[in-house]
């Protein structure tokens, strides 16, 4: 068995080496190694609560609303907010936009160039000023004798990619498109939050922005742009990928369970039925989700704090150089059982459930199109898929969302922090189920524990020795150039891992 | 803090390295529409990081992301966007930061955990040993967030890893070479990006505290919108208030930076705008300390005390 290192690994937020043992051309094993570590947690202990919904957004500047948004939960459950209605709803609204700029950016700037041809753009024939302006560029950089030109885009995996000239000029007509995109969802976004990255405007209880209505016009304008792009060029692109890779409906799929917490709480209190509903599930049923089931394993960590410790005992402690220790991130389980998370978990657990119309509309329609069960959900063209039929509901949704403001009522809470107090705030970043947990002692963090969505899909080896999510999806695949592995490539990339998120 | 001198002999450097070297810098700018062989190669590296600089960076403006890194500078690695992976990233990384692909400039994102090397790696080396042979090949860095340039929340008190902005890992090695701090949490696309077309253009910058002046030369209270309600003492109440955000916290007063000017997100809005304070993101000492928060809510103001 050969032991080929792919890190590090490109079109991902931070530091992840997977490191894989090959024989006869099949991955036999594979490892998730994060490769950093900033202890957040630790940094966390003895802050003022009412930090933590800023300092936790620094975890990761890609999801960073997730954060808030999780930590704001958290905190409402702790300090015993009561939540106005338009203080939900404009925590759902740069929830939601967050998601719709997270799923463009993963899937034109941090996939695409695994399928499409960027070489193809020096054949374009037509008019279009901004792919005559790349396609200069490309031929005065390759033709300048320069060292590594046209970087970043050159050079690239070995492997097979799109042969069809027109659908790679397309589709990198869109990649240009999509980073415009990105940025109007994030305009929406801060327009409640302040801004993108790194919300100011986002508390426990609500947003300090108000409810006016030039507001909501300019966001629902946005929105609406965004939501069209997903409709008219992110669906069809997926489609037209999955229709020239077939066979990654088969590669790719995680050996375990699925876990959502359930997106966008469609009323003011806790425990709120959500837009896209939570459950757990394994062996083919979906259950309630209960926090108390998850703890985290440590063996294959780089701590000594003890293992399967459950969220609310957690502990952190670093050991670099423990032994058999290979990943700073730690290994959450569900009662003992590997999960993934992400957009194929929200999609399956919501389309079990029969929860969401128009996600069980659009699985529906796909799946007979592709000629698929909804399992094969589970595969690289799934995870790419579930993330764009998320997006078009969700656009939808926050279009009718933005209409239900009352126009001028309070957008926030009043916000006492008691001198103890503990809560659970559940969300689902882009990347997947994001668990907060906040104790308070003497008006101080007494302990903050996160479990992010990377955390448990670049999860190592738990106790068992179970790998984690995106190792199980590895192991066994075939690969037609042991050193590129341009499959396991494009099966890290579908899970769209964010090391600072799963360390942090 | 640099002298005069050195700071001239730097910006000749540097100016050289851009191909701009015996013009007066705004001569060779009007002369000159940007020479596509001289747009200065950056190699972006991430130390200690949430990415968050780099989506910032994705949310510029005018000029666009692609045009700033195809017209305005050639983004040579990102791990955000480069193609390549694995062994031959490295490849590419290595061959730059030894000397042998040409001149280039070392963006940072990120601290570097000094007492815990371990804490942060690239392939097969800590990221620190990356930045330790740059220093002997780089025309220049930009420490790009409040994490390179002063440690940020990495670095902030209780950490493990004695995260340390770019200057100071430097510095503490011996090393002196140019550092221009671009501070914020995350940057504004404008500061960084107009920063590299300065550079490109014209040549260095005017600096204060390591940053360029042209953002970083006033308070954002001295700026702000609401400096009338604070001389006449309309000060918000409680979060979600209008009015002079001073009472709350609002760290404007302490913070260097122009958003109350410049605004984020294409324009469209800014903490302030949002009835948001300040929390000083753009300021050497960002939550640095525990004992400071970010807002003014949890503690009775006790009598006397200021605010």
């Amino acid at each position: 068995m050969r032991q080929i290192d792919l890190g590090p690994i490109t079109r991902i937020e931070g530091h992840l080496n997977v490191r894989t043992f090959v024989e006869n051309g099949v991955i036999m094993d594979a490892q998730c190694i994060s490769e950093m570590f900033r202890g957040f947690e630790i940094i966390l202990r003895g802050r003022d609560p009412l930090d933590a919904q800023q300092i936790t957004q620094r975890i990761c500047g890609v999801c960073p609303y997730a954060h808030a948004i999780a930590s704001c939960y958290a905190q409402e459950a702790a300090y015993g907010l009561k939540v106005p209605k338009n203080g939900r709803i404009l925590h759902n609204l740069i929830q939601g936009a967050n998601h719709l700029y997270d799923y463009l950016l993963q899937f034109y700037q941090l996939s695409a160039l695994d399928f499409v041809d960027v070489t193809a753009i020096v054949q374009y024939r037509g008019n279009d000023a901004d792919l005559l302006k790349v396609k200069e560029w490309v031929q005065f950089q390759t033709q300048s004798g320069m060292s590594y030109p046209a970087a970043p885009f050159l050079p690239r995996l070995s492997g097979q990619y799109i042969d069809d000239v027109e659908l790679n000029i397309g589709a990198l007509k869109h990649y240009l498109e999509a980073m415009a995109l990105q940025k109007k969802a994030n305009q929406a976004a801060a327009i409640f939050g302040g801004k993108f990255p790194h919300a100011t405007a986002i508390f426990p209880g609500g947003c300090s922005q108000e409810a006016r209505i030039d507001l909501i016009m300019a966001y629902q304008a946005l929105i609406r742009e965004v939501r069209d792009f997903y409709r008219d060029k992110y669906v069809p692109d997926v489609a037209a990928v999955a229709a020239k890779f077939p066979k990654y409906w088969e590669i790719g799929a995680s050996k375990g369970g699925f876990l959502s917490f359930g997106h966008l709480p469609l009323s003011p209190e806790s425990g709120a039925k959500r837009l896209l509903a939570a459950g757990i599930l394994l062996d083919g049923r979906v259950a309630p989700v209960d926090f108390n089931l998850i703890r985290q394993d440590t063996k294959y960590s780089k701590y000594d704090s003890a293992s399967g410790l459950k969220v609310r005992d957690s502990d952190t402690s670093p050991s670099s150089h423990k032994d058999g220790a290979y990943s700073w991130t730690k290994a959450p389980r569900y009662n003992g059982r590997m999960v993934e998370v992400g957009p194929a978990a929200r999609v399956l657990v919501d389309y079990l459930q029969g929860h969401n119309a128009a996600i069980k509309k659009s699985v529906d329609h796909f799946i007979a199109w592709a000629r698929i069960t909804p399992e094969k959900l589970n595969s690289v063209l799934g995870r790419h898929l579930s993330r764009a039929i998320l997006g078009l509901a969700i656009a939808d949704f926050l279009l009718e969302e933005s209409e239900r403001i009352d126009i001028g009522a309070p957008t926030m809470a009043d916000i006492e922090i008691p001198a103890s107090g503990e809560g659970f705030g559940a969300a689902e970043a882009s990347r997947g189920a994001l668990l907060h947990y906040i104790r308070i002692e003497n008006h101080k963090v007494e302990k903050y524990e996160c479990v992010v969505p990377t955390t448990w899909n670049c999860s190592p080896r738990d106790d068992m020795g179970t790998p984690g999510a995106l190792e199980s999806a590895l192991i066994g695949t075939k690969v037609s150039d042991p050193e590129a592995q341009m499959e396991a490539v494009r099966i890290v990339h579908s899970f769209d891992p964010c090391i600072a998120c799963a360390v942090h | 803090m640099i002298t005069r001198r050195e700071f001239i002999k730097m910006a000749a450097a540097l100016s050289a390295a851009f191909g701009l070297e015996g013009l007066p810098a705004p001569v060779a700018a009007a002369l000159n529409r940007i020479d596509p062989k001289a747009v200065p190669r950056i190699i972006y590296l991430q130390g200690l990081s949430c990415t968050g600089c780099s989506i910032s960076l994705l949310q510029a403006d005018s000029p666009s992301p692609l045009s700033l890194i195809t017209d305005f500078s050639q983004l040579a690695y990102h791990s955000d966007l480069s193609a390549i992976s694995g062994k031959k990233a490295l490849d590419l990384i290595n061959a730059y930061i030894s000397g042998q692909a040409g001149p280039y400039y070392l963006a940072v994102e990120g601290a570097i955990p000094e007492k815990m090397p371990e804490a942060c790696v690239i392939g097969d080396k800590p990221f620190a040993a990356y930045l330790k042979t740059a220093a002997q090949t780089m025309s220049g860095a930009v420490a790009v967030g409040a994490c390179a340039c002063d440690g940020g929340i990495p670095g902030a008190e209780g950490n493990l890893t004695g995260a340390v902005g770019l200057k100071d890992f430097y510095e503490k090695q011996g090393i002196k070479k140019l550092v221009v701090n671009i501070r914020g949490c995350s940057v504004h696309p404008d500061w960084v990006w107009h920063t590299v077309i300065h550079l490109t253009k014209v040549g260095l910058p005017e600096l204060v505290n390591g940053a360029p002046a042209l953002f970083y030369s006033r308070k954002v209270h001295e700026q702000c919108p609401r400096y009338h309600d604070f001389q006449e003492e309309i000060f918000a109440k409680k979060l979600g208030d209008k009015g002079c955000l001073f009472k709350l916290g609002c760290l404007g007063p302490d913070t260097p930076a122009d958003c109350p000017t410049r605004w984020w997100n294409g324009g469209r809005t800014w903490c302030i705008d949002s009835n948001a304070p300040c929390i000083g993101c753009a300021s050497p000492g960002f939550a640095r300390s525990k004992s400071i928060p970010f807002y003014r809510l949890s503690e009775k103001v006790k009598k006397g005390e200021k605010a």
